[in-house]
């Protein structure tokens, strides 16, 4: 239980580091020498040292709106299962329990938006609000195909099984179609280039980041924290998809976890530095190819398993 | 189950998913020349001619489907400067969603039939009736000629997938046959292709019904 705790508390503090990685990546594909690895550290404790601005028309849902969206965000990360170790937290369901608490993140994001009364954040909240459904569907999707695989409705039932290779060895080849599928989930789902890019400057084209606008100071680094929480969940989640080794040691499985990580960072950095973003309509055919493979993969699978 | 066949199969249902979503037309003969390079190393894999002949046969169609045909539809394209789009009549999410229901159907319907294909994979048959299927929907919902030309690709894909599955002897002079067919189809095809785009300056083939005598 400490242990686990210990470990929540490495996840939070260790994933504004590899975001920091991403910045790296692109970066090195600008050829440049980009910013420090330590980039977000500094610029969240800059942030946490500003004032708060809030302007007279907004309500106290401006102010609840970072808080719940940080919050949510940490306490997804208590569910999960971290180099093969236990979670913090796990109770049959708490997969469901996980994807509405991030539903929740997303909704007070939404309504603190909404709440400005600023076009441009209404419009952003509208996008965010419409292309998570079809990610909904594909989670969902996934989930099915794992609990056929395992039986279990526990996020850690997955991650910390007894067989080596886990899901690998149940499903097979299809289990790419679920990381490519999840892949595409958390670019969408953290806003990442080809769904959202998180470093324009046109209010117009964005998403997430035209949402937050009107925060700032600590507020806005609750946000920034909270949005690094959330990328860290997803890419753990796939990393221990790709590293489903499972060693006996802690040191050997940390490592083999920190190497996984690293591969689907260095994957999303990538992904931004050689594609561009989509036109807002193509989003949610992108979208739906996550859904059709996870769907595909699910298909295939109850026909192996027959 | 047999994980390297079934790997090769599940691209090969992947591939269809793609060729749905795909808007543009190199795009669509790109996975159309994988889907063909896939689908003639299903017999090498399965593992049931490995005999010179087999494995020279099997090299001669992976360069007809996988490289040839793509590259004369490729040629042609360039030469006749067609429009890029497939120009859609079913859209591409409903497309995609078709693939999907197609493929839970071929699944089914492939329990209904007695193949001997079995025991290689169980992926062997659905495979083949979904890219039968796929190539027929390729053929009624995009209105571009090029496309329509892939879609007979790719339903020549599953026939030769149908054949995989009841390996006889005497089938890779017939697969031969067939093969040499659809290679002389297409490049007919290629001429006519070039005379729709003199005649109409366009190879939308809903404009062929202008004609008079």
């Amino acid at each position: 239980m400490i242990k686990s705790l210990m470990f929540w508390v490495l996840a939070i503090f260790l994933a504004p580091f590899f975001s920091a990685l991403i910045l790296k990546v692109k970066a090195f594909f600008g050829g440049k020498k980009g910013p420090p690895l330590l980039i977000n550290y500094y610029t969240l404790v800059k942030l946490f040292k500003k004032g708060s601005v809030y302007s007279t028309s907004t309500t106290f849902v401006f102010k609840l709106g970072p808080m719940v969206s940080l919050s949510s965000a940490v306490t997804v990360l208590l569910f999960l299962p971290l180099a093969g170790q236990a979670p913090v937290f796990s109770f049959n369901g708490d997969l469901l329990f996980i994807l509405y608490l991030l539903g929740l993140g997303r909704f007070f994001t939404i309504a603190a938006a909404m709440d400005t009364a600023s076009p441009f954040e209404g419009m952003g909240a509208a996008r965010e609000a419409y292309f998570p459904i079809i990610c909904e569907a594909t989670l969902f999707m996934i989930l099915i195909l794992f609990y056929v695989l395992t039986g279990e409705l526990r996020l850690a039932a997955y991650f910390t099984g007894s067989q080596p290779f886990g899901l690998w060895q149940m499903a097979g080849s299809p289990m790419l179609f679920v990381v490519i599928a999840l892949f595409i989930i958390l670019l969408a789902e953290n806003s990442r280039v080809p769904v959202d890019d998180p470093a324009t400057h046109l209010e117009l084209t964005m998403i997430h980041e035209v949402m937050v606008l009107d925060h700032s100071g600590p507020d806005f680094g609750f946000i920034e924290l909270g949005s690094f929480c959330k990328l860290f969940f997803y890419a753990s989640i796939i990393a221990q998809l790709i590293m489903p080794f499972e060693s006996g040691y802690l040191a050997l499985n940390l490592c083999l976890f920190t190497a996984g990580l690293v591969v689907v960072y260095l994957a999303v950095g990538i992904m931004e530095s050689v594609m561009a973003r989509y036109r807002m309509d193509r989003v949610p055919k992108f979208l739906l190819t996550s859904f059709a493979l996870a769907f595909f993969a699910t298909v295939i699978t109850l026909e192996f398993i027959k | 189950m047999n994980i390297p066949v079934d790997t090769i199969l599940s691209l090969v249902l992947l591939s269809i998913l793609f060729s749905f979503g795909s808007s543009r037309l190199p795009g669509l003969i790109k996975v159309l020349a994988f889907q063909g390079v896939i689908v003639s190393i299903v017999p090498l894999v399965i593992g049931h001619d490995l005999t010179t002949g087999g494995i020279l046969f099997t090299l001669a169609t992976l360069t007809i489907r996988g490289i040839v045909i793509p590259l004369c539809i490729y040629l042609a394209i360039k030469r006749v400067a067609i429009r890029r789009e497939v120009e859609p009549i079913v859209g591409y999410h409903a497309s995609l969603l078709a693939g999907l229901g197609l493929i839970v159907a071929a699944v089914v319907v492939s329990h209904r039939f007695e193949a001997p294909s079995s025991s290689a994979s169980v992926l062997l048959l659905p495979t083949a009736i979904a890219l039968l299927v796929a190539g027929m929907f390729l053929l009624m919902a995009r209105r571009n000629a090029i496309a329509m030309v892939l879609g007979y690709i790719m339903m020549e894909n599953g026939i030769y997938l149908v054949g995989t599955t009841f390996s006889v002897r005497a089938l890779h002079i017939v697969e031969f046959g067939i093969l040499l067919d659809v290679l002389a189809g297409v490049m007919i095809m290629a001429i006519i292709l070039q005379n729709i785009k003199q005649t109409f300056d366009d190879v939308d083939t809903a404009l062929l019904r202008t004609l008079k005598e």
